[in-house]
């Protein structure tokens, strides 16, 4: 168990989420490789059921990564996202599922270093919190 | 769809940039064994002339119907490789771009084995995504090249002459009998020191005179449908009735000074607002002696908590008249605080303190109260009531919004905010667009603004809607979302939930979508309870697919 | 529409414990509306089912299916008669009256309710549904201004408030106007105070189970 490497799938926005996450590249910020970003044009593309999705089919954690609020290219779509993934780990809980398996986060195009910290902090919680009960034969 | 799935995987060295951490020629032996794959090559510099050719040569030889690159990022490249799709007579959304660069080989550079496993999966996701992807078409639409706008005070004359001297013809609707809006009842403009009236009628008289500008007042809009480029609108004058079709519209109704019914025993003879004001300004109709002026006079209370910007210059300015006309007058500016931005402003106050107007200030909490003949003001520094002596008390009223501007937001479908002032796609963003696509704002409409502001939104205005204009067609890629009606519970979700008010309800009783309207978010797929909206570019399918590819099977 | 809310899942999970193939019946009429059991609910509810299961180590096989009407039975035939054989208990995801069809037209399947079903409401914004008809079967709508005692007057008043209104919110239901003190200035309002002074009628309250019979529309027997 020791050497747990979550598996981390992300839903991460064209207009700033994904742009950070090109900029953490082209800054060479070092991260670690557990993340796997699925891009949409915009967080609020995101619904309840692909979260859930995600972690059925494997993941030991979800985020969605999205515009600073106020700043969302679709004007709203990132509230309706943070509205869902919350949603989301109030379903997590009636059955038993760690609800800090998913997350909401919000950055700029322009917030590289914060991208990569968000993929350190999310690899580091979902160590500790051990492996997805969906997924015990993963090593 | 009953092809055969054929796809062609192309994975990119970028010089050392990708091949210094990843295997490549193991990441082509394994993107060559996914299902579907029929072709895994490898490419130096894929965007180079080599790459591309080298990719529409794969897509003949082996006959391909869907190509992924494996690369750097979709945000720089993607627009280039989709066009090498299209050269090679595939659509161009049969196209699936992986970002094993920037996500990958330049952020794990220390942990090759890690990175190699990643790129793999983003791999492999990408195919599985790949199997789903759908042709996506480009919608064209002819730009009838006319323009509606709504007003006829500053703004709209503005828009409306900036837009004929571009060469387009306007329509031009008045709801008074007269156009010109609230200038035409104000006395002189400051710092210019221009009369309302001359400004206005040089105006006036352009507007007749151009030959592109048709006007019409007493004018009522009734109905707006349509999309950028095709509004088909319809107004009526009198009894007669006008449908016409329009590119674009722009929005500059204005707003109208609040009459304070009930503040400050406003009676409109001794208590009266700065635009009665202005009226016997005009005339130079005072007798009044001892003037004192009551700014923020139903503004920045609960009901209405906004500051309308232009009402302490109003009263500035007005006091420097009122001290020209008549000898030895008393004047006081009873105020919460001072809006005098800018230099010319500040200068114009400085010059009203040197005048001799004394200004005093009051708390919210305790207002000024008018009595017969003088107001009574409980003044901070001194620490009690003082009376001052009143022949005439002026409230510095807020601009307020039209009461038709509720049922313009509904017939135009764009938002007003909770003053009612229509609200803008962003306030520094896109300060004179509305968030649906082809109406512009300016003016009072907006907020309240000064005779210069106004001009420089209208002249901005005009200036967004020739970029409109000025093509015959305009496209919008398909990117959009698309009702299935025969899934849809028409539950109203997707009409509450669009950030630009664009699905609506057609004549079969289900929701529909403009493609030349929708911006393509994605919302109203993903909130629609009976799952009902389609969107081919990031669809439900595509998703799942790539979910399921999360986890090496 | 009729307003419905998912029950908890712990409830629903213990419903459903003894069973391993469950057919997950969502409608696409009143409860899509209220996001409660549409196609999108259904497949959640599925997806949670199927996770719950996983965690315990147990087999479920979930199958996601949704009627027009689920209150409507050729609505439900086609969909319940393919499936047959293929689950062993049907978790409806439709209002009170959608579950009854579904068990009367198929006595010889347990039929199970995902739903608590609420009331006959209104949307007063996108996820916010409130009372507003309790199908009383006579309604006084005419008498009070389009606003009804029966739901939002916290005792059921019909001829007039209580007095223990305090600033207009009332006093059993301290967070809502009181019904009746709305009544009076709608009425005011549309210069139909008088109505406040009819006779009041005694409610022809309704004895359940209620029946509406149109002669006109029935079908003839033809022997």
């Amino acid at each position: 168990m020791d050497n747990f490497e979550p598996l981390i799938a992300v839903f991460s926005c064209h207009y700033c989420s994904y742009a950070a996450a090109d900029l953490a590249g082209s800054s060479r910020i070092q991260y670690p490789p557990n993340i796997r970003i699925i891009k949409v044009p915009c967080t609020g593309r995101v619904s309840v059921n692909h979260i859930l999705m995600a972690l059925e089919d494997g993941s030991d954690g979800v985020y969605v990564a999205g515009c600073l609020k106020g700043t969302c290219h679709f004007i709203r779509g990132n509230y309706k996202a943070e509205k869902r993934v919350q949603y989301v780990k109030d379903l997590l809980s009636e059955i038993n599922i760690e609800p800090e398996r998913v997350q909401m986060y919000f950055m700029s195009a322009a917030e590289g270093t914060k991208f990569a910290n968000v993929a350190l902090e999310m690899t580091e919680a979902i160590k500790k919190i051990g492996h997805s009960p969906l997924n015990k034969s993963r090593s | 769809m009953n092809t055969e799935l054929r796809i062609g995987v192309f994975i990119c060295h970028c010089g050392i940039n990708i091949a210094g951490v990843l295997d490549i020629k193991g990441l082509c032996e394994y993107a060559k064994a996914l299902p579907n794959v029929v072709t895994a090559q490898a490419n130096l510099f894929t965007c180079a002339e080599t790459g591309t050719s080298a990719i529409k040569k794969a897509v003949k030889d082996n006959n391909l119907n869907r190509v992924v690159v494996a690369a750097c990022t979709p945000r720089t490249h993607e627009p280039l490789f989709r066009a090498s799709c299209k050269e090679a007579g595939i659509n161009p959304f049969l196209f699936e771009m992986v970002n094993i660069r920037e996500h990958c080989s330049w952020v794990h550079r220390h942990n090759k084995d890690a990175a190699q496993a990643k790129a793999g999966d983003l791999i492999r996701m990408a195919v599985a995504k790949a199997a789903f992807l759908e042709p996506i078409e480009t919608f064209k639409s002819k730009v009838e090249p006319l323009t509606l706008v709504i007003g006829s005070g500053i703004a709209g004359m503005t828009s409306a002459l900036a837009l004929a001297d571009q060469g387009f013809e306007v329509i031009l609707i008045e709801k008074e009998e007269n156009m010109g809006g609230l200038l035409r009842h104000l006395h002189k403009i400051a710092p210019a020191n221009v009369a309302a009236s001359e400004l206005i009628e040089e105006k006036i008289a352009a507007i007749k005179k151009n030959k592109r500008i048709k006007y019409f007042t007493s004018a009522i809009l009734e109905e707006v449908t349509g999309y950028v480029g095709n509004f088909s609108v319809r107004f009526s004058c009198g009894n007669d009735s006008y449908t016409c079709k329009v590119g674009v519209i722009i929005v500059a109704t204005g707003g109208i000074p609040l009459r304070p019914e009930g503040l400050f025993n406003y009676d409109g003879k001794n208590v009266i607002t700065q635009s009665e004001l202005e009226i016997k300004l005009k005339k130079r109709d005072i007798e009044a002696k001892s003037i004192v002026m009551i700014q923020c006079a139903g503004a920045r209370i609960p009901e209405r908590n906004y500051c309308s910007r232009i009402c302490c210059m109003v009263a500035i300015k007005n006091c420097l008249y009122l001290k020209d006309i008549i000898k030895d007058a008393k004047i006081f500016v009873l105020f919460r605080d001072i809006q005098a931005y800018g230099v010319e402003n500040e200068a114009l106050l400085l010059k009203a303190r040197e005048a001799g107007v004394r200004f005093i200030r009051y708390r919210p909490d305790t207002p000024p109260v008018v009595e017969n003949g003088k107001v009574k003001i409980y003044h901070p520094a001194m620490g009690k009531e003082i009376f001052l002596p009143a022949d005439l008390v002026v409230l510095s009223t807020p601009i307020v919004a039209h009461d038709d501007a509720e049922s313009i937001s509904r017939i135009l479908k764009v938002p007003i905010n909770g003053n009612k002032f229509f609200l803008e796609a962003h306030a520094k963003l896109s300060p004179l667009d509305f968030a649906f696509n082809g109406i512009y704002l300016c003016g009072n409409a907006r907020y309240p603004a000064t005779v210069r502001e106004a001009t420089c939104q209208a002249l901005g205005a005009a200036s967004r809607a020739c970029i409109t204009l000025s093509h015959d067609t305009i496209e919008r890629v398909g990117t959009v979302a698309s009702v299935q009606e025969e899934l849809c519970s028409t539950c109203f979700t997707c009409i509450k939930v669009c950030p630009y008010n664009v699905p609506y309800i057609n004549e079969r009783g289900r929701a529909e979508i403009e493609p030349m309207q929708c911006q393509g978010c994605g919302i109203c797929v993903a909130e629609c309870p009976a799952e009902a909206i389609e969107f081919k570019y990031i669809s439900d399918k595509q998703i799942m697919a790539a979910c399921e590819a999360l986890l090496a099977s | 529409m009729i307003v419905g809310e998912r029950k908890p899942m712990e409830e629903l999970l213990g419903m459903i414990e003894d069973f391993e193939r469950i057919l997950v019946l969502g409608c696409k009429g009143c409860v899509t509306v209220c996001c409660a059991g549409g196609p999108k609910e259904v497949k959640t509810l599925s997806t949670l089912i199927r996770m719950d299961r996983k965690q315990k180590g147990r087999k479920v096989i979930t199958i996601e299916a949704s009627t027009e009407l689920q209150c409507e039975p050729e609505s439900i035939r086609p969909i319940l008669e393919k499936m047959a054989n293929q689950y062993d208990v049907v978790l409806s995801m439709a209002c009170g009256a959608g579950v009854q069809t579904v068990a009367k037209l198929f006595p010889d399947k347990l039929v199970l309710p995902a739903l608590n079903t609420n009331f006959t409401g209104i949307a007063e914004e996108h996820g916010v549904w409130t009372e507003a008809c309790l199908a009383c079967g006579d309604c006084v709508l005419g008498r009070t201004a389009g606003i009804c005692p029966v739901t939002l007057c916290a005792k059921g008043l019909l001829n007039g408030p209580c007095g223990g209104a305090s600033e207009g919110k009332c006093e059993v239901s301290k967070d809502q106007p009181c019904a009746w003190q709305e009544i009076y200035h709608a009425l005011k309002r549309l210069n139909r105070l008088h109505y406040l002074k009819q006779k009041p009628q005694v409610k022809n309250w309704p004895v359940h189970p209620g029946r509406v019979v149109r002669e006109d529309l029935r079908e003839v027997e033809t022997t």
